[in-house]
């Protein structure tokens, strides 16, 4: 099996010496060494002896936080789909988020699994609990949770210091974008997560978040579920400035393409068919800032193409 | 009697083997000698933990439901005078299936889950007994329409909760009507009613051939018809909302096994109906071991499995009948 570890010990030490120096080095800055305690996003209180060395991440968001933060050695396992960066695509795989394999879970003896609350079978979760082992529960929702997992995640590895410039970074941009864009002229849009069948987000989403930060309106905003499922008649007589769409893939403009069916549309007319790709936008990690960024200067360039803003 | 007990043996042999390969398969490679290790109470800790709590409760359970099923099918089959019966025909799975994803869509633990399966099954069973029963003359046609017909109306519901259900929910609400063995962790009541039911059957089974004839025939030879088959049914009913309550719609089991056994062994209930509870826990075990095995570390749901093991070989059977 090849486990991935941080040090590789001479035979003479065996491995847990290697880990505990490691240990030590990592913890002397914080001048601290013990306990590490945080609060997931269930509320519950997640305590460890010491920074988690074998991390298994069962969701392909975690994966790339724990990632962007430097704790990417000690993630021993993870879930398909975990294909960024490049690295995680090599670490062994645990099954789908979806449907995991508590086998190869429990062999790989992990100190800690990071688990994906609404996107993991709960009755699996809660059956590596019953085992023994310690599973932190995320669930980012909006961008400030987004930023709080990012420190937590790095606390529990070891890493505060490189958590909290993180996540730092993460809220000066978002609060760039606001400054920026927030208070521009709005514009009425309709945000394409799915084609068939055609599928929206509403406000509550992190990507209605964004939305209201470049300052965009999503028309169906207001729709109670979370992920509402629309007709295409729906779309067409909202009548929205600008349409912006995912995809099934990273560079397939199709979904948001089509929609040139209908000349009559105010979006269509003034070319205002948008693609931002997915993985950017629709995956709760650091990234969605780039897709935020990309999706307030696509609505931007919506209001140049304004009649009234005299081209 | 005696070819009975030839019979049982064998297949009690093979049901043994089935388990102990899937004992000592799964997506962490253990050896022989480690299975053996942990089976006569050594063993490293995880070995321990893989065989004992994860692969055992699994095995066990992935053999009770194919038990349930296939004796829930020989039933039906001879209830109906219909060799295209299963278990899930009169609608019982349906009522559990929307049991079940109403209280996935509230959000209920695990525990309730089953349980909300298990109280839709048992409402279906009540209601597609009242409503056969009904005023006139009863005939085992009128049980199956019914039947049918509140199965199509529960399937219109489940369909109705997927289209509602948030995006989240669904592939555990997929998984769940595909069957799935993967949270079945407490396999005990189910093992049990199988033997209760196998064992309450049994004696039945010569009522049973001679009904398999027809009704009229049954009742010239001195059979009460009425009471029989409303004790066939309620057992089959038994059988049907425990395996469904543990393991999810796992499909064709209960369709085939009991064909097949007929083919091999001639439709003697007395001979179908014990030998149907070995033949479909060791189909079902199988099944289940490659569905963990097959493309692991993915997890494939083991009624994926026995459909596709299932279609081809009744397929054969009809085909050959002709």
């Amino acid at each position: 099996m090849p486990a991935v570890r941080p040090v590789t010990a001479p035979p003479a030490l065996p491995p847990w010496v290697a880990a505990w120096a490691m240990l030590c080095l990592l913890a002397l800055p914080a001048g601290v060494l013990g306990e590490i305690r945080v609060t997931d996003d269930a509320g519950r209180d997640i305590r460890l002896a010491g920074p988690a060395q074998r991390v298994v991440s069962l969701s392909p968001h975690l994966t790339e936080i724990l990632f962007h933060v430097g704790a990417g050695a000690q993630v021993v396992g993870t879930v398909s789909f975990s294909d960024f960066p490049e690295a995680a695509a090599r670490i062994p795989v645990v099954g789908s988020a979806g449907q995991l394999d508590l086998e190869r879970i429990l062999a790989l003896e992990p100190d800690l699994v990071v688990a994906w609350q609404s996107g993991n079978p709960a009755r699996q979760v809660t059956r590596l609990e019953q085992l023994g082992l310690t599973v932190y529960y995320s669930e980012p929702r909006r961008l400030a949770d987004l930023a709080d997992t990012l420190e937590q995640l790095a606390t529990l590895t070891g890493l505060p210091e490189s958590g909290a410039a993180r996540a730092e970074a993460l809220r000066q941009g978002v609060l760039e974008l606001t400054r920026q864009y927030a208070h521009r002229p709005s514009v009425p849009l309709f945000y394409q997560i799915w084609d068939r069948p055609l599928m929206t987000i509403n406000d509550e989403h992190i990507i209605g978040e964004l939305i209201g930060l470049c300052g965009g309106h999503n028309l169906f905003g207001e729709l109670p579920a979370l992920v509402p499922r629309l007709g295409r008649e729906s779309v067409l007589a909202a009548d929205p400035e600008v349409i912006v769409g995912g995809g099934s893939g990273e560079d397939n403009r199709a979904w948001v393409e089509d929609w040139r069916r209908w000349q009559g549309l105010t979006a269509v007319q003034r070319d205002n068919l948008f693609f931002i790709p997915p993985s950017l936008i629709q995956r709760q990690t650091p990234r969605i800032l780039e897709g935020a960024a990309l999706l307030c200067e696509q609505l931007e360039l919506a209001r140049q193409r304004r009649p009234e803003s005299g081209q | 009697m005696n070819r009975l007990g030839i019979i049982l043996a064998v297949l009690s042999i093979v049901a043994l083997a089935v388990m102990g390969l899937s004992l000592g398969l799964g997506s962490v490679a253990l050896s022989l000698g480690d299975l053996w290790a942990v089976v006569t109470g050594g063993g490293e800790p995880l070995q321990r933990t893989l065989i004992l709590e994860l692969r055992l409760p699994r095995t066990l359970a992935a053999f009770a439901t194919g038990g349930l099923l296939a004796v829930a099918g020989a039933l039906m089959q001879v209830l109906l005078r219909n060799p295209l019966a299963d278990p899930y025909v009169l609608g019982i799975s349906g009522g559990a299936a929307v049991g079940a994803l109403l209280s996935m869509l509230a959000g209920l633990a695990t525990a309730l889950v089953s349980g909300a399966a298990f109280a839709g099954a048992l409402l279906s069973t009540l209601l597609v007994f009242g409503l056969a029963h009904g005023t006139g003359s009863w005939t085992p046609v009128r049980l199956l329409l019914t039947g049918v017909v509140v199965a199509a109306g529960w399937g219109a519901l489940i369909s109705f909760i997927l289209a509602v259900s948030p995006g989240a929910q669904l592939p555990g609400m997929l998984y769940w009507l595909m069957g799935d063995l993967s949270h079945a962790s407490h396999p005990g009541p189910a093992l049990i009613v199988l033997l209760v039911v196998v064992l309450m059957a049994w004696p039945l089974g010569r009522s049973l051939n001679v009904l398999a004839r027809g009704s009229l025939q049954a009742a010239a030879l001195g059979v009460s018809v009425r009471p029989l088959e409303w004790t066939v049914y309620l057992l089959a009913a038994a059988l049907t909302a425990s395996a469904v309550t543990l393991a999810g719609t796992v499909g064709f089991v209960g369709l085939i096994v009991p064909h097949m056994l007929r083919l091999v062994l001639g439709n003697d209930q007395r001979i179908i109906l014990p030998a149907s509870a070995l033949a479909g826990g060791i189909l079902l075990t199988l099944a289940d071991t490659l569905a963990r095995t097959v493309i692991a570390p993915q997890q494939l749901p083991v009624g994926v499995i026995t459909a596709m093991l299932g279609v081809p070989v009744f397929l054969y059977l009809l085909h050959r009948s002709r």
